[in-house]
């Protein structure tokens, strides 16, 4: 039972917090009774302002800081039993500022753990540099020191560090708050594409609610002092904010972003008006559409036209020959969500988003009618399981 | 100058430079060695650094010739006075600088270490020291070249070093032999410097070349002054 839950990751909690207090000798209180569970194989993210208990939470999971009161059972056993070393050495953790070794190479730091764990050194370095190719780094950094490399690179080798010893759980402290935007954005990425393949139980640190919805499972939002405001799917934090707190929180966008997690492959299509470079100016204008879309003899679309561009032209004048008035962007029908069909029309000249299939060719345009449609109805279908995983749960998230 | 001074003497000015470094290093390894764990306790406990630090800067304020006299009795008019005197003031350089280093240890670099499952003295031993290293031996390097400078001082109560040439040179009013020791204990102490900087050069191939800020540049590195 207890290795179904590491091996499968399919139901069961990995990590559970259970009344768990952290009080400092003046009083003041980082954590409140927090009742958490981490079910195996998710990224569980906790995230709120500063002060909020969520770094103190994660450090008690891996025993650097001790709770007050309450308990945290690590695949069923509590933490505090044992030796402190030798739980640390089963749970990978990776902080804002890296904590790499200075004066230890990145194979060497990679290989910390499995050599503390008796693993000859040769063979731990041969896996470190495996490590370093599956968080997207050149194996030739190998022996190179943490000084010489990028922030974003170290990082990925805190990242690599923290595997190396194949842990099922993986503590994450603002891992990716110290690099740059285009930097972190690339590391979130390469985080979610890891966790597709390792199925780790992550639980990660963060004050940007933007991260907590782009890498996390469910979303763990923390008031001040360590009360839980609500824990939930990142489109439920969105869509059904518990109090105006979540709602000021997760930000006065919340409407837009949530359509992240709405698959446009519902969303009806109009088949037209588009034309291929041997159609005239005469057929295009025919329909009296104040907007043309344009496409090449590959089937991919060139760009809109207006109508006042094609009558001022020779009626008898190829498509082919007529310049774009403008492009915008393009969704893919089957992958992409109703945010970017959404984005797509907003950025079009016509006002609607072209719809391609995965070549990018043209498979039709949705209209700002048809994207309202399909939003409400993912809306209502999305409200409704919401409801139906309540009644089955329980009762609404703390 | 008696440049003939120097061949006719060879013997003689080899034998005392060997005995002043020989005063020299040993009290600054010596005094290495008490360091250490004097700074690691000091630095782990805090309470325990104030008082450390009072007890060595009234050694250090002692007059190091007032210094041997009192250890005179205990010991007679021998090499192990003036290597206790040595070693005694070695510490008030060594001492902070091995605490400087390990505060100087980065927060996260300890934290990890510790999430990572390393035990409090595999930690001190395998990633604290190693990192303090550099700010150790800057201490060191001090710690040797004064006890250099200071051991000639131990002619004065008879035990030899390159301070005969001082004494000798004064007292028969001949200005070549002084020039001659005061060439040899600077060329001493540069050649122990040196050997140090290599040293720390080969124990931290990780330091980054001239940059050495994200490991010591925080610290400011205590340089003791005689009194």
């Amino acid at each position: 039972m207890v290795h179904d839950t590491l091996l499968g990751g399919l139901g069961g909690n990995l990590i559970t917090f259970e009344r768990v207090t952290k009080e400092y000798p003046d009083g003041t209180k980082a954590v409140d009774a927090l009742d958490l569970e981490v079910p195996a194989g998710k990224t569980m993210v906790l995230v709120g302002p500063s002060g909020c208990g969520k770094t103190t939470s994660l450090r008690m999971v891996n025993r650097l800081v001790e709770p007050t009161s309450g308990r945290i059972l690590l695949d069923g056993k509590d933490v505090r039993e044992g030796n402190p070393a030798h739980l640390r050495r089963g749970i990978g953790y990776v902080i804002q500022q890296t904590g790499l070794f200075p004066h230890r190479t990145i194979e060497d730091n990679i290989a910390t753990v499995p050599v503390l764990n008796g693993q000859p050194r040769a063979r731990a370095r041969a896996r470190a540099r495996e490590l370093l190719t599956l968080v997207g780094l050149e194996p030739s950094l190998a022996r190179r020191y943490p000084h010489q490399l990028s922030g974003g690179q170290q990082q990925r080798v805190g990242v690599a560090r923290a595997l190396a010893a194949d842990p099922p759980v993986l503590l994450m402290d603002e891992p990716f708050s110290a690099v740059d935007p285009i930097v972190r954005a690339s590391l979130q990425d390469q985080l979610i594409a890891l966790q597709t393949e390792l199925h780790k139980t992550i639980v990660l640190v963060t004050h940007d609610i933007e991260e907590a919805i782009k890498v996390g499972d469910i979303v763990a939002l923390f008031r001040p002092h360590g009360v839980l405001a609500q824990v939930g799917a990142p489109e439920r934090l969105l869509g059904e904010p518990a109090d105006d707190y979540v709602a000021d929180f997760v930000g006065f966008d919340r409407g837009i972003r949530r359509l992240s997690f709405f698959p446009a492959e519902n969303l009806a299509l109009t088949s037209g008006p588009f034309f291929g470079g041997d159609a005239t100016v005469a057929q295009a204008t025919a329909g009296g559409q104040p907007w043309v879309l344009m496409t090449g003899s590959d089937g991919k679309a060139r760009g809109w036209v207006s109508a006042a561009t094609l009558g001022a032209l020779p009626g008898d004048t190829p498509l082919a020959q007529v310049p774009a008035d403008g492009f915008g962007h393009t969704f893919t029908a089957g992958t992409d969500t109703l945010r970017a069909a959404l984005d797509a029309a907003v950025l079009s000249p016509a006002g609607e988003a072209i719809a391609v299939d995965g070549d990018g060719r043209v498979l039709g345009v949705a209209t700002f009618d048809q994207l309202r449609t399909a939003i409400q109805a993912a809306d209502a279908a999305d409200t409704a399981s919401a409801a139906r995983a309540r009644a089955g749960a329980g009762g609404p998230p703390a | 100058m008696m440049w003939s001074w120097i061949p006719s003497n060879g013997a003689m000015i080899w034998q005392l430079t060997r005995e002043n470094a020989y005063l020299g290093v040993i009290p600054a390894l010596i005094g290495l060695v008490i360091s250490l764990p004097l700074g690691i306790i000091a630095a782990r406990w805090r309470w325990f650094y104030p008082p450390v630090l009072t007890v060595i800067n009234v050694i250090y304020a002692v007059p190091s010739l007032a210094l041997f006299i009192a250890l005179i009795p205990a010991f007679g008019l021998t090499d192990t006075t003036v290597i206790i005197a040595l070693t005694t003031f070695s510490l008030c350089v060594i001492v902070p600088n091995v605490v400087a280093g390990l505060r100087a240890v980065p927060a996260p670099v300890r934290q990890a270490a510790t999430a990572m499952g390393y035990g409090p003295l595999r930690r001190l031993i395998t990633i604290e020291l190693p990192l303090a290293a550099p700010v150790i031996i800057a201490g060191l390097r001090v710690g040797v070249v004064s006890s250099i400078s200071m051991a000639s001082l131990g002619q004065l109560i008879g035990v030899s070093s390159l301070g005969y040439l001082f004494i000798d040179g004064l007292q028969r009013s001949f200005p070549t032999e002084i020039y001659v020791g005061l060439v040899l204990v600077i060329a001493l102490a540069l050649i122990c410097d040196l050997i140090l900087v290599l040293v720390r050069r080969a124990l931290t191939p990780w330091q980054p070349g001239r940059d050495r800020r994200r490991v010591v540049a925080k610290v400011p590195v205590p340089v003791a002054v005689r009194p």
